[in-house]
């Protein structure tokens, strides 16, 4: 299919734990991925949500199945290869933010553009952060800002490569609601102009904004569903926005 | 590009991690110190001995009378050898085509001299006008010993800066009578400045009358101390030696068995005993310095295994936009290069200032050059990659995925 980016074959993954023996994070996991999706991912904790984001992100490899990225198969990439395809295709949300400490906004968005072979690095940075609302914030330090711009910055970093996919683990997790429905609209925001985007929430609200539904359970996807109507993040914004108003 | 924009990276952190970059640098630093003061020092002494050698020539040989000694003392004090002979000398130049000019002399240790009520000790010699040429060593105001001053066994004499300054100050002492022993002389010249001798000695410290006066007139002798002899090059001269020795035994009758009662010097022999007056490269200092900067990039490979330690989740992060493997390893080996670096800089700027302060307090000889500041830079560069190799390793193989833990 032309449109396919992400094609995963019944994909598992077995942690060797402790005493305990073996846990078998994710069981014969199939999917696609195609471009334009804004899909979430869902589940109870401890099923494998973050294990499943991390097989198609590239981040780590499976014990079992096959993940083809544009066609090409991604365990038999070489260190370089793979490098350069995190570097230029995959962008990555984490719930933790992972920024830089002691390492202004600005120069956390540069870090995956150090890796790559681009030039004038910071001026891409900084439209990246004016993407994101933070053009006023790029000599700030992590320490300096709050959990929501942080995330914010995280994505910046995440877009600024022009990726062709962005994985987002829980990115509201650690969120208020008006900080997550901000994130939100800037995913929905971004999706519009064409991006493809996965990500993992547990909240059901947070997963109706988007276009498709993949539910998980015990590592096995148990549904996957579109969803047609998705929820406006922005107009709901805005109802916070002048509630907030109003009790002042 | 990408590697340019790593090495920036790289400086960055050390600038976020001051104190860390600081305890790593103070190692290195130490060790570089060390090393650089040992390698000024020992320049130093090797320079002064060449130095000195040059003074006796490297084209000369010295005929000493009585063996087994260098320069100066005879064998045993008190038992004068007296087989040296001015026939000998003259014989010498006379047999042997190599030889261009002789010195002949002899001299008395601690002569008294003085000038009215002021009086000191130096080294009175007895030499030849051929002296100056020979040994490159002329007057500096005045004029030299003369065939004629020999011939009429005059009582003149040339004095050194040292005597000079000890009876008359900054006065002109020119054409001024002294009393050497109870002698009294005109003063002809002053001798050019020599500094210090192979031995260390004061070679200013001096007074030099023709060699006819001081045989006849003042020790009242026929034999020689020494005669120095200048060669018309210096190949060959372990053979002009041996033939000098050779004829001076026939002459002397010396049968097969007994020892010589003479000592030929050659330059090597002065270089030999320059060097160990001046102590050159001292092999246990710069082993010390070796010791301090292993200490010292021993000291860097520790924080840099903990900087990589508490700096997993960076790594991860970096891994998971895009850094590959070689990437971290170069960050890595970047970051305690040029810790080490700039600690071997600033050591080679301290440990040229403690070389100095031992220069100006201690007045050791140094020399700070190009070699031992490249010596420097190189070793704490090297260092730094030795050292941040395993710990650069370490963090390259951490998988992206620590991140996220
Ligand atoms: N590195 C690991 N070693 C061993 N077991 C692991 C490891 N990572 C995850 N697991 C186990 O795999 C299972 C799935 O974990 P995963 O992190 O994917 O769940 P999750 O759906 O993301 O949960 P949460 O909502 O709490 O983030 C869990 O049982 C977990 O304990
Ligand atoms: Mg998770």
């Amino acid at each position: 299919m032309e449109n396919l980016i992400i094609k995963a074959n019944g994909l598992s993954k077995i942690y060797n734990k402790d005493a305990n023996g073996e846990v078998a994070a994710l069981r014969n996991v199939s999917l696609d991925i195609r471009k334009g999706e804004l899909i979430a991912i869902m589940g109870a904790s401890g099923s494998g949500k973050s294990t499943l984001m991390n097989l198609l992100g590239c981040l780590d490899k499976p014990s079992a199945g096959t993940l083809l990225f544009d066609d090409v198969e991604v365990s038999k990439l070489g260190d370089r290869e793979l490098a350069l395809l995190r570097n230029k295709k995959i962008g990555f949300v984490f719930q933790s933010y992972n920024l830089l400490a002691r390492t202004s906004a600005l120069e956390n968005v540069e870090l995956p553009l150090i890796y790559s072979d681009k030039v004038n690095i910071s001026k891409l940075a900084k439209d990246a952060l004016d993407a994101v609302g933070l053009a006023d914030r790029i000599h700030h330090h992590p320490g300096e800002l709050s959990g929501g711009q942080q995330q914010r910055v995280a994505i910046a970093r995440a877009l600024v490569n022009d990726p062709d996919i962005i994985f987002a683990d829980e990115p509201t997790g650690n969120l208020d609601t008006k900080s997550s429905y901000e994130i939100i609209t800037l995913f929905q925001k971004l999706n519009e102009e064409g991006r493809t985007i996965v990500l993992v929430t547990h909240e059901q609200d947070i997963a109706e904004h988007t276009k498709r539904i993949i539910k998980i359970s015990d590592g096995r996807i148990v549904s996957d569903e579109l969803n047609n109507s998705p929820k406006n993040a922005e107009s709901e914004l805005n109802k916070i926005l002048k509630e907030v108003q109003n009790e002042n | 590009m990408k590697t340019k924009r790593i090495i920036l990276n790289a400086l960055k952190n050390l600038a976020k991690y001051k104190l860390r970059s600081f305890l790593m640098m103070i190692g290195i630093v130490i060790g570089i110190v060390a090393l650089t003061m040992v390698i000024s020092v020992g320049l130093g002494a090797k320079n002064l001995v060449m130095e000195r050698v040059k003074k006796f020539g490297l084209e000369s040989l010295m005929v000493r009378a009585g063996a087994g000694s260098l320069m100066g003392q005879q064998s045993s004090p008190g038992q004068q050898i007296t087989t040296l002979t001015l026939e000998d000398a003259e014989y010498l130049k006379h047999e042997i085509g190599s030889i261009k000019e002789i010195a002949p002399f002899n001299s008395k240790g601690n002569s008294n001299i003085s000038y009215f009520e002021k009086s000191t000790t130096a080294l009175l010699l007895g030499a030849t006008p051929s002296w100056a040429y020979v040994w490159n060593w002329d007057v500096s105001d005045g004029e030299f010993i003369t065939d004629e001053d020999m011939t009429s066994l005059n009582r003149i004499c040339l004095i050194g800066p040292t005597v000079r300054k000890e009876l008359f100050g900054e006065n002109n002492p020119i054409g001024e009578q002294i009393q050497i022993g109870n002698v009294q002389f005109e003063i002809k010249g002053i001798l050019v400045s020599k500094g210090s001798s192979p031995g260390g000695g004061d070679m200013d410290n001096r007074i030099m009358i023709p060699l006819s006066t001081f045989m006849r007139r003042v020790a009242n002798v026929d034999y020689l101390a020494g005669i120095k002899i200048l060669l018309n090059s210096s190949a060959g001269i372990n053979k002009t030696s041996e033939e000098i020795n050779s004829l001076l035994r026939e002459r002397h009758k010396l049968a097969d068995g007994i020892p010589d009662d003479f000592a030929v010097i050659t330059p090597t022999e002065v270089t030999k005993m320059a060097e160990k007056i001046a102590g050159t490269f001292n092999l246990f200092l710069v082993l010390l310095a070796g010791i301090s900067l292993i200490t010292g990039g021993v000291v860097v490979a520790n924080i840099m295994f903990i900087s990589v330690n508490e700096r997993k989740k960076e790594i991860g992060l970096r891994k998971a936009v895009g850094a590959n493997t070689k990437d971290i390893m170069n960050q890595f080996l970047f970051e305690s290069s040029a810790v080490t670096l700039m600690g071997g800089l600033v050591g080679i700027i301290l440990g040229a200032v403690g070389a100095k302060i031992l220069n100006l307090i201690m007045q050791m000889p140094i020399s700070i050059s190009w070699g031992s500041i490249l010596i420097g830079v190189i070793s704490s560069t090297i260092i730094g990659v030795i050292a941040g190799m395993q710990p650069a390793r370490r963090a390259a193989k951490l998988q992206p995925i620590e991140t996220l833990r």
